[in-house]
This record gives C-alpha cells, sequence and structure tokens, in this order.
C-alpha cells in the first residue's frame, strides 16, 4: 500500500470538491455538537440531581401578622400552641425524616444572602416581612403527596412550596432541550449521510477515468475506494474538531454559567467533555465511513 | 490461455444472445483475431475474459482459472495477469506517459524501485523513447495507443486483450501499432485483437476467428479477414 498516493488522491478528491467538503464538515460539526450538548445536559441533569436529592425540603410557611394570604386573613399569625402541634403532625407521618423550624430572623438571613446584590429589595424587606416556616426533610423525595395533603389548609398555615416541584420545572426544561438538541442532532446526521453520500457521487464521477483504469489493471477495490472512504473520514474527523471546539465554548459559557446559579459544586467535570468528544468524534467519522462505503457500493463498480 | 465452453450471454432486456453457445481455445502465445461486424459479439468476448460480465451459461477457463468459482476478491489479481488497450486509449489526461504507464503500477502497489526499472524500458519497447514527459495531448493518436500499450504491458501480462486498437488511426500508423502488438506476442504473451481492418488480418496471416450474431462461423489458422470460403 503506498500511503502518499493514497493521500495525494484524497487530497485532489477534496479540493475539487470543495464546497460540498466544506458543507460536509459543517453539518458534521453542527450535527456532532447538538449530540454532545446533548449528552452533557444529561450529564449534568444526573449531577444536578444528585446534588439536590439530599436537600430538597418541603417549606410550609406559617401565616405572621396581616398576611395577605386569603388562609390567614384575620388570624393575627401563627401561634405557638398551632406551630407545635403542625410540627407534632409532620413529624408522625411516616415518610419525614427531620422538620426544623426556620424563624423570621434566619428567614431574613438566607434571603439577604440569596439576593446580597439586590439593594433595592434588601431595603425594602425587614425581618418582620419574612414568614416563619417548618422545613420538613422527606426519607425519599418522590414522596411528598401526603405531607402537602396533611398540611395544605391546616390553621396557621399561609403556603406550602414544594422544592422538588420547583427543581422539576426546570429539569424538565433541561429534558425539552436535550430532546430537541438530540431531534436536530439525528436530521443532520441524516442530512450528512446525504450529503456525504453526493460528495462521494461527485467525486467517484469526476475521477471514473482513473478509477475505470484502476480496475482494468487490477488494483484492489480496497485500493480503488480507500481515497474515498478517506475523504469522507477527513471530513468528518474536521467536523469533529470543530464540535469538539463548540462543546468546549458551550461547556464554559453555557454549562458553568447555568450551573452556578442553581446548584454549586455539580460543575460538569473535564473528563466528562472528554469522553463526550471522544464518543461525537468516533460518531461522526463512522458516519462519514459508513456513508462513502455505502454510496461507493452503488457508484463505483468494481 | 482462454477457453470457453458453450458460453452464451444473454444481456437483460434484450432477447438476441450476444454470444450463442461458443467454444473457443486460444493457447499459451498465440495471435488470435476476432473479427465480424458490429453486434457480433467481439466485444462482449473480451469482457468475458475479465469477467467484467458473467455468461449465462457454459464455462470459461482463463489462465488456467475458473472464472465461474473466482471469487469478486480475487477479479484484480486476474485483471493484473490480463492488459487492455481499447479504441479510445483511456489515457489519464493530467498524467505524461511515463506517469500513465507508472499508474498502473502503482495501483497494484509495485514499489518505486520497480516502477522506476521497469517503465523506461516499456516505453522504449512501445518505441517512444525520449517522449516520456510528453503529455498526452501532444501525441498523435499512434503516439497514444503506444502509450496505452505500454501501460498494458507494463506488469507483463499473460495475455493482451486489444478492442479495436487501430479503430482511430490512420493505416499507416496502425502498421507500427501492429508491430508492436508483434513484439508483445513474440515475449510470449497471447493477444486477441478484435478489429474491423481487414487489411491489418490479411497482412497478419494470423489465426482468425469470425463471430456472426454471437456465433462463430470461422475458425482458421493464418487466416485473412474476408470470405475465405
Amino acid at each position: 500500500m503506498r500511503a502518499n498516493f493514497i493521500f495525494s488522491e484524497v487530497w485532489i478528491g477534496l479540493r475539487r470538491n470543495l464546497t460540498m467538503t466544506i458543507a460536509v464538515i459543517v453539518t458534521v460539526a453542527i450535527g456532532m455538537a447538538l449530540l454532545g450538548v446533548g449528552l452533557m445536559i444529561n450529564s449534568q441533569i444526573s449531577s444536578m440531581k444528585d446534588f439536590w436529592a439530599d436537600k430538597v425540603e418541603v417549606s410550609v410557611f406559617l401565616c405572621k401578622k396581616n398576611d395577605p394570604f386569603p388562609q390567614c386573613k384575620g388570624s393575627g399569625g401563627v401561634n405557638a400552641q398551632e406551630q407545635a402541634e403542625l410540627k407534632a403532625t409532620i413529624e408522625a407521618m411516616p415518610q419525614v425524616q427531620q422538620v426544623t423550624v426556620e424563624n423570621a430572623a434566619e428567614a431574613y438571613k438566607n434571603f439577604r444572602n440569596q439576593n446580597a446584590n439586590n439593594t433595592v429589595l434588601l431595603s425594602a424587606i425587614q425581618v418582620e416581612d419574612m414568614p416563619e416556616s417548618l422545613r420538613v426533610k422527606l426519607k425519599d423525595p418522590e414522596a411528598y403527596g401526603p405531607v402537602i395533603e396533611a398540611v395544605k389548609g391546616a390553621p396557621g398555615v399561609s403556603n406550602v412550596v414544594n422544592q422538588k416541584e420547583l427543581l422539576e420545572k426546570f429539569f424538565g426544561l433541561l429534558e425539552k432541550l436535550r430532546w430537541s438538541a438530540m431531534t436536530v442532532a439525528i436530521i443532520l446526521v441524516f442530512a450528512t449521510f446525504l450529503l456525504i453520500g453526493n460528495t462521494v457521487r461527485l467525486s467517484a464521477f469526476s475521477r471514473r477515468r482513473e478509477t475505470g483504469i484502476m480496475r482494468l489493471v487490477g488494483a484492489s477495490n480496497l485500493y480503488i475506494q480507500l481515497p474515498f472512504v478517506m475523504e469522507g473520514v477527513i471530513a468528518g474527523l474536521l467536523g469533529g474538531v470543530v464540535a469538539a471546539v463548540m462543546l468546549i465554548i458551550s461547556k464554559v459559557f453555557l454549562f458553568d454559567g447555568v450551573q452556578l446559579y442553581l446548584s454549586p459544586n455539580s460543575q460538569l467535570s473535564w473528563e466528562t467533555v472528554a469522553s463526550v468528544i471522544s464518543v461525537t468524534m468516533v460518531f461522526g467519522v463512522l458516519i462519514c465511513v459508513l456513508a462513502s462505503f455505502f454510496t461507493l457500493r452503488r457508484h463505483l463498480r468494481v | 490461455m482462454i477457453h470457453f465452453d458453450n458460453v452464451t450471454k444473454v444481456y437483460a432486456n434484450q432477447n438476441r444472445p450476444a454470444l450463442d453457445h461458443v467454444s473457443v481455445d486460444v493457447d499459451k502465445g498465440e495471435f488470435v483475431f476476432l473479427v465480424g461486424p458490429s453486434g457480433s459479439g467481439k466485444s462482449t468476448f473480451l469482457r468475458l475474459v475479465l469477467k467484467e460480465e458473467r455468461p449465462n451459461s457454459g464455462a470459461i477457463h482463463v489462465a488456467g482459472k475458473d472464472l465461474a468459482r473466482l471469487s469478486n476478491f480475487k477479479i484484480p489479481h486476474l485483471r493484473r495477469r490480463i492488459g487492455c488497450v481499447f479504441q479510445d486509449f483511456r489515457l489519464l489526461p493530467n498524467k505524461n506517459v511515463y506517469e500513465n504507464v507508472a499508474f498502473a503500477l502503482e495501483v497494484i502497489g509495485k514499489p518505486r524501485r520497480f516502477i522506476r526499472k521497469v517503465v523506461p524500458e516499456v516505453v522504449e519497447l512501445v518505441g517512444l523513447e525520449g517522449k516520456a514527459h510528453r503529455m498526452p495531448d501532444e501525441l498523435s493518436g499512434g503516439e497514444q495507443q503506444r502509450v496505452a500499450m505500454a501501460r498494458a504491458f507494463v506488469n507483463r501480462p499473460m495475455i493482451l486483450l486489444a478492442d479495436e486498437p487501430t479503430g482511430n488511426i490512420d493505416p499507416a500508423t496502425s502498421i507500427g501499432i501492429m508491430k508492436v502488438l508483434d513484439r508483445i506476442n513474440r515475449t510470449g504473451t497471447t493477444v486477441v485483437m478484435a478489429t474491423h481492418d481487414a487489411a491489418i488480418v490479411d497482412s497478419m496471416r494470423k489465426r482468425v476467428v469470425e463471430l456472426e450474431d454471437g456465433k462463430i462461423v470461422r475458425d482458421q489458422s493464418r487466416g485473412v479477414y474476408g470470405q475465405a470460403y
């Protein structure tokens, strides 16, 4: 096998079909980048879920004085007895692991921490505006139904917030994003197949004289087909490299940015990014090889 | 060397067979003219030898191999032992004489050292010494056909198939082409040449196999083109 012969043929082929080659590279790059983003969202979701699994609580907010919630109208705020009863009821439930009371001062402190840069909000809200709440930690975060049933509408309770539901909405959004990325990726993979098919066909047509002679003098099928397949491989590899750059950029600017807000310490690791990149790279090249091969079978009789 | 046993070939979508129960033997080192009008099956005969087509029935042996039992994988190896020359030369226009001949060896993976040694020899054999670096469009038709013959012969095939090699060439130049073919034949290579050219067949006095409507109507050693019976 004469490597330089093959490579000069490949180079000629790529140059002759430059526009098609660029189209292939762009399609492969975008397709593989979207596939990679899908995979990265996947692992981001699972690491965020792990992070949140032992942190989600059901917050049972209690009425304060002059509370605007309809349940609290005229009650003048929760009294100590109601609060103790509520706590006892919840603690007695089998699903509950732990109940803690967050008084107004603590709530205010947490609020200040969370909104440290929002001075307008900080100056407007006073300690008295913060409600007391019961923080209910569940043994199984999924089993929130009965707890919410039990406390909703009980005297002294203004509102029940299930953090899990909030998170679920967010994860649902992420999952939608993932599915759309994957769907577009699949469509692009299909387009890549057709594009490569066309490129190879053009290439085979423009070189039919050479391949005809190669067949005639007894060049092996491998020798005849390899330059065409290599064209696909090189286009696929270049597309993969562009996709890798896009994935790295999206990790730095998109994923790291988003997760900062939501769950510190669940950053997408560089190892994950590297493995996603290698998966997409291999996948991209594989698609190109397969597409070239199938087209060659049809357009390059041996 | 080439052995056809009761070979019939019918192309798809055609009722009339291109070759109809043809049996013929070509021995090693023979020079055979294949004559007959257009559509008589000459080209089909050559294509069957190369296993570019498969017969519908009958057996073909080439260089001791049964083509029916030759796997697709091994067809290239069969073709390495067969050289081919065509009416339209089929040279690569962007390669010079030397590169055109060398191409045939490069694509079957011969080492460069070997190529450098044998290509000039063959270029000289076909009478193109000193023109190795000309491009095909700088050569006359006869010279281009010599390049094609050099390319067909450079790998020292056992058989040389020529499909109307003088079809595009004037009679005077054709004589030169035939001399080269004769020279190649004298090295022990079996030559099968399909042709319309009566003058050439008559002057060479070689074996003539005449086809008509896919049937062999004459097989004569030291024959002529016209009806000799």
